[in-house]
């Protein structure tokens, strides 16, 4: 960085000078770093907005099933069960896990491609596909036994904002492992040469937020009483 | 602004820097492998200890958090302008879905309720119907005489 601040081989009076001198050859930018890795930083600063909206209404209305039951003296009726009553633990600890994990093939596919080892960089991310499909399948299983328990989507308010929650998680991990099957594609058609390995760490970013995401939702939906 | 932006893009790895290696992603992993596991046993902690139990939680759900964000996420690494974009996010999202939760009673919720004070989602208190209301009597205009 010193050495390109202090190149003086620039004409002063280009008006690209500025703009290259701060940054990497490769980084023509004011900022040091790629707009599209600014740009998917900036996108999960807002997400944290987006989840921090789903999990409070969650907090809110948890312990109270029937929260709307009586609107303007009328029952409405709902079920009033609770999904916190239906947690199973153990089973949720697994699938945290699988996703944990998936967080760690997904920075070791990050460093196969910063080492231009094209090969293990789509075996971990295939990996992380993977775990994450094993992830989703649990959710599914989870939200399916809820439903054979008698709390469906619309059963209460404690539930719309359960399943509101973990479905968005949920629908966002979907995402992350189109993303990683789109990335092993490309690659294998070698569409993502060493030069742009910076796109993996970009999927990779989107996937650890989703863990990030579920580190917060485990503690705060499942495990806090 | 070549100054500033050359403080800011100080470490970062976009192209060049190092990554830790892989064993490192590895110790990293085992660590955070042992915290779900705590936290998974608090669940079968006794109820008594709930109070305890929910501090610790929060203290190894952020603890988790930030290593994710560090390492897994280089933030540790990475230029300091995407720390700031993503903690901005998540300070704004903490301040304000806490007022929010503030002004809904929430802190106030669990049976530790301000007395006269109704919880935003605590069900509606049904009020007897008043009585129907009487007809005011006639207003009989009086005479004029014409």
């Amino acid at each position: 960085m010193t050495d390109t601040l202090s190149d003086t081989s620039h004409d002063i009076d280009d008006p690209h000078f500025e703009i290259e001198s701060v940054g990497h050859e490769h980084l023509p930018t004011n900022t040091g770093v790629s707009n599209e890795k600014l740009g998917m930083w900036v996108f999960l600063g807002s997400e944290c907005l987006m989840f921090g909206g789903l999990i409070s209404t969650y907090m809110l209305y948890k312990n109270r099933p029937n929260g709307i039951e009586l609107v303007r003296g009328r029952a409405l009726g709902g079920s009033p069960i609770r999904p916190s009553a239906l947690f199973d633990i153990p089973f949720t600890s697994v699938t945290s896990f699988v996703l944990l994990a998936s967080s760690l093939t997904m920075v070791l596919a990050v460093n196969a491609a910063a080492r231009n080892d094209m090969q293990r960089m789509r075996i971990w991310l295939g990996s992380t596909a993977a775990l994450g499909s094993l992830f989703i399948g649990g959710q599914v299983y989870e939200f399916t036994s809820f439903h054979r328990e008698g709390l469906g989507f619309t059963s209460n308010v404690a539930s719309s904002a359960f399943f509101t929650l973990t479905g968005f998680h949920g629908v966002h991990v979907t995402i992350g492992i189109l993303m990683l099957l789109i990335t092993i594609a490309l690659s294998l058609r070698g569409r993502i040469p060493h030069s742009r390995a910076e796109a993996i760490e970009i999927v990779g970013l989107y996937w650890h937020f989703v863990d990030v995401v579920w580190i917060l939702i485990f503690t705060v939906v499942y495990l806090i009483k | 602004m070549a100054a500033i932006t050359a403080t800011e893009a100080h470490g970062s790895d976009a192209h060049g820097a190092e990554h830790p290696s892989d064993l490192i992603y590895w110790k990293v992993f085992f660590v955070l492998v042992a915290l779900t596991g705590l936290e998974v046993s608090t669940y079968w902690w006794p109820h008594s200890w709930h109070k305890v139990t929910a501090a610790l939680l929060i203290v190894m759900m952020v603890i988790k958090f930030a290593t994710v964000g560090l390492y897994f996420m280089h933030l540790k690494t990475d230029a300091k302008i995407l720390k700031r974009v993503f903690f901005a996010g998540i300070f704004l999202a903490v301040a304000v879905y806490v007022a929010a939760l503030g002004a809904m009673v929430f802190f106030h919720d669990s049976g530790t309720a301000v007395q006269g004070v109704t919880g935003f989602n605590d069900p509606p208190q049904v009020k007897p119907l008043p009585p129907p209301a009487t007809d005011p009597p006639p207003i009989i205009k009086p005479a004029t005489g014409h």
